[in-house]
């Protein structure tokens, strides 16, 4: 049973996380003195430290910090833009567009996010409350979305419900039909990229009684999400589908989150054929849970390659301008956000890069004891109040605003007034291998 | 009436079997005692009649856990999670260990040493949260990507039990068709094959001071594990070794030996191509499988012709035969078979450079049919490269005092953990059988052939 906490309980969650806020800001600031232990290929100290920057400032970082590219020696890392000459820039005042529609098709309900951008399924009982909360009230404050994940709706979101994606995966735990009736967009989920083709798995020590409550299930069992939806063996089972939800919820928009196997693109014509107004894929280099080391690096292309590869094919069968591609998986900056656009996508899916901006290290350690040391993807009732909703919701909110203005920078020195331009603009990359 | 058929299901018992010697801690933990003695004061005050607030340390793992806490760290259990440096960064520092970059070698990274352990301690798949650490793709294995379905695929239940897929690979030789007398009996070859039940038989283990017990621990693990250990002729006299589980492997200079082998043995390996000495060995043992031991770079077609149908083909430990990779060579070598019409009739066994789990099913999709596992097993018993581990002899290893229980259970361990690993591969791609995984490129990705697709026209791409 989860015992509520202690006055002393709540004073030392207190102490922890003043000093914890406190090294969110002094580390990024200690221009050329980085954890030792911190970072990796994907995501460099520097990045990690900069994206902290950003989510307590509002911009990049201007001390020295890497805060465009990681050092993984491929994919985005090894792109970069073409620049115009400074003198073609456009000028400051030049007001930048950088928002997207959800829905190209020319029926059902219009929406547009003013930002390429919203948050990636993160279900509770992989994250806490407290999470879902931040990135909720943040969504809302940038009139985009989050997503649910799998493991249901808390009631706590329902003020948010315009910015809340209801997430529809192979466990089906916690769909009801009246959070699929709240929901401006309900996502399945048929794949991800950190397991691809492997399903999800909740640890027993995660199915907290709340979380199993929410899910329907036994509290302090392990929970799997099966791989693939066993009522969906073709693309007719998959807009059965589809058709059921809008059914339901007729002025829902559908997304389909699809891995990325080396038929993504089929896939991809398929899932619009089906109905989906936004086919998201999920690349293989991303993923916030827990997945097993020979999935993430091994199973299925990484979403660099993946994009141009999807992109060219639904223009080819002429069907680009009536779907919405989103891609996820390995998108750490807005740098790389400017890129996926580029080799072909309307937007990103942010779901690592959020749970950095929270004070995420990338230690890996997530399923292992009581969670998340830093209160993220925790359910443990102690940790999980290190974050303060409203805190968390600040902090992304600030890393957004940092990502539109650099969002705005590149298109300015590439010479675009709309985001919407830079969609498969790959002329305007160029590759820099050392 | 109970059926007996004889069928039992496969399954591999794994239990915690602790390391030896316990590795290097992952992380160093410096702490600036007399500013932590300062902190602690500081905590004190301001805490005032709060002793647990006051004490209550940032480390969930029990680092700084009692007697003393931060001023003797137990670093052995540090997770590098750097809540306590970004908490108190004037106070502690976590820093990498620099003694664990002399696990493993070049090759075989000091955090592939960390994951095999893990498996032979646990016997499990490792997990670990935050998705990708490590490089977009690179040389060799890494440039390599598995595929996936995304529906239609019923087998990855396989997984959690409630259906079958199969590891189980045949070794042996597998005529295309039969032809019969006139009478109706079968005249010409006819199949001859043993299957194992994991597509990895277990490889010669280094020479040297822990030979006995490495060869009783890797012919009892083969055992066990229901496959084969692949061990020198001289070692299975010497220490009296035999078994179905054996696969002895002869040289010129241990060819009398043969003599002494205690019986004969389900399947013999020949190390090299000698015609001579492979129709000898074939007259010999006139009901044992002949396995052919060659470099993977060896033209096979000279040998096919020969009759052989069982090859070993083996690169250096690093992966790389005549200074290309395993990845092209295996290709190479299942094409030409392929060419020649006798894809079907031919058994590849291959090794070298194969250490990761993942490394099994790409090599098996290059095109063998099965792996023989050679340092990952050693990494597994905790040994020691001395320097870089390339060539078989003299193997740079060095092995603590062993055990053999001990032993066969961490290749038990790490076998399942590889195996399950298999399963998730093959599952995602809705395999019901690993067998139809060999040779079938259209299930994987190549780095350098979606780049090419992805990034063509890019300006600085394949300058
Ligand atoms: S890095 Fe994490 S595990 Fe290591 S001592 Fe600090 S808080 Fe504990």
């Amino acid at each position: 049973m989860q015992v509520p906490l202690t006055t002393v309980d709540m004073r030392i969650v207190e102490k922890h996380r003043a000093a914890l806020h406190r090294g969110f800001h002094v580390w990024p600031t200690l221009a050329f003195d980085r954890p030792p232990a911190m970072g990796d290929a994907r995501w460099t100290a520097d990045l990690i430290l900069a994206t902290w920057y950003q989510a307590e400032t509002g911009r990049p970082p201007d001390n020295g910090l890497e805060y465009r590219v990681g050092a993984s020696g491929g994919g985005f890392d090894v792109l970069d833009f073409k620049f115009l000459p400074k003198e073609k820039w456009l000028p400051e005042d030049e007001p930048i567009d950088t928002s997207i529609p959800l829905n190209r098709r020319p029926y059902d309900r219009r929406i547009e996010i003013p930002v390429p951008w919203y948050g990636a399924g993160m279900s509770f009982g992989s994250v806490s409350e407290q999470i879902m909360l931040a990135r909720a009230k943040a969504a809302q404050m940038w009139r985009t979305f989050t997503c649910t994940g799998e493991g249901g709706y808390p009631d706590s979101l329902t003020p948010y419900k315009d910015h809340v994606i209801t997430q529809i995966a192979t466990g089906m735990f916690g769909v009801r039909e009246e959070t699929i009736l709240r929901a401006p967009i309900v996502e399945f989920k048929y794949a991800q990229g950190a397991k691809p083709g492997l399903g999800g798995h909740l640890l027993g020590d995660k199915a907290t009684v709340a979380v199993a409550k929410m899910r329907e299930s036994v509290p302090w069992v392990s929970l799997f999400s099966p791989f693939p939806f066993h009522s969906v063996y073709s693309v007719e089972d998959h807009k059965k589908h589809i058709d059921w939800v809008k059914a339901i919820h007729p002025e829902a928009l559908i997304s389909v989150k699809v891995s990325t196997p080396t038929d993504i693109d089929m896939v991809a014509v398929g899932s619009y054929y089906a109905g989906a107004h936004i086919i998201h894929i999920d690349g293989g280099y991303g993923g916030t849970g827990a997945a097993p080391e020979i999935a993430k690096k091994n199973i299925a292309m990484p979403i660099e390659l993946a994009l141009p590869k999807v992109h060219r094919f639904l223009i080819q069968e002429g069907i680009r301008d009536e779907v919405v591609l989103m891609a996820s998986g390995g998108i750490r900056t807005a740098y790389d956000i400017a890129k996926a656009i580029a080799l072909g996508a309307d937007g990103v899916v942010l779901g690592t890069t959020e749970l950095v901006a929270l004070g995420c290290t990338r230690c890996s350690n997530c399923e292992r004891g009581r969670g998340c040391p830093f209160g993220l993807t925790t359910t443990d009732p102690e940790l999980s109040e290190l974050v303060d909703p409203d805190w968390g919701a600040e902090r992304l909110s600030r890393l957004y605003a940092s990502f539109q203005l650099q969002l705005r920078d590149i298109l300015r020195r590439l010479g675009l007034r709309s985001v919407r331009e830079l969609r498969g603009r790959t002329d305007l990359l160029v590759y820099r291998k050392t | 009436m109970t059926v007996q058929s004889g069928y039992h299901r496969y399954h591999i018992e794994t239990r915690f079997t602790p390391d030896l010697i316990p590795p290097p801690p992952r992380f160093r933990v410096r702490v600036r005692k007399l500013r932590l003695i300062g902190l602690v004061l500081k905590e004190l005050i301001e805490f005032r009649g709060h002793v647990r607030v006051a004490l209550s340390r940032p480390c969930v793992y029990g680092v700084f856990s009692r007697p003393v806490g931060g001023l003797a760290p137990k670093e052995e259990l540090c997770v590098g999670c750097l809540r306590c440096t970004v908490q108190y960064p004037e106070v502690v520092q976590i820093c990498p260990n620099p003694e664990r970059l002399r696990l493993g070698d070049s090759y075989l990274k000091p955090e592939y040493v960390d994951t095999i352990l893990y498996e032979a301690r646990t016997g499990r798949v490792p997990v670990r949260g935050a998705g990708y650490r490590g490089p977009f793709g690179g040389d060799g294995w890494d440039g390599m990507w598995t595929d996936m379905s995304e529906i239609v695929r019923p087998t990855r239940d396989g997984i959690h039990g409630r259906e079958f897929i199969s590891t189980a690979v045949d070794i042996g030789e597998k005529p295309s068709f039969l032809t019969f007398d006139a009478a109706g009996h079968p005249i010409g070859p006819t199949p001859r094959v043993l299957s194992i039940q994991v597509p990895f038989v277990l490889d010669v283990p280094p020479p040297g001071r822990r030979l006995r017990v490495l060869a009783e621990i890797f012919a009892e693990a083969a055992r066990q594990l229901e496959t084969l250990a692949i061990l020198p002729v001289e070692v299975v006299v010497r220490f009296s070794l035999g078994g179905p589980h054996v696969m002895p492997l002869v040289r010129a200079e241990t060819w009398p030996l043969l003599e002494k082998l205690p019986e004969s043995p389900r399947i013999v390996a020949l190390a090299g191509w000698d015609p001579d000495r492979y129709r000898a060995l074939r007259a010999r043992f006139p009901e044992s499988l002949v396995a052919v031991r060659v470099p993977m770079d060896a033209d096979l077609e000279p040998m096919v012709r020969t009759g052989v149908r069982v090859f070993h083909l083996t690169a250096d430990y690093h992966g790389y035969a005549g200074r290309r990779f395993a990845i092209e060579l295996i290709q190479q070598a299942h094409r030409q078979l392929v060419d020649m019409g006798l894809r079907e009739e031919v058994t590849l066994i291959g090794s070298g450079g194969i250490v990761m789990a993942e490394h099994v099913p790409k090599a098996i999709i290059c095109g063998l049919d099965a792996v023989a596992l050679d340092t990952a097993l050693w990494v597994a018993l905790q040994a020691r490269f001395d320097g870089e581990c390339v060539e078989p002899a003299p193997a740079a290893v060095t092995f603590p005092r062993l055990k053999t229980a001990w032993g066969v259970q961490r290749l038990k361990n790490l076998v399942n953990a590889w195996r399950d690993q298999l399963l998730e591969v093959l599952g995602a791609m809705g395999l019901r059988e690993v067998r139809r995984l060999r040779g079938e490129v259209g299930r994987c990705m190549f780095q350098r052939d979606l780049e090419r697709e992805a990034f063509a026209g890019i300006e600085g791409f394949g300058e």
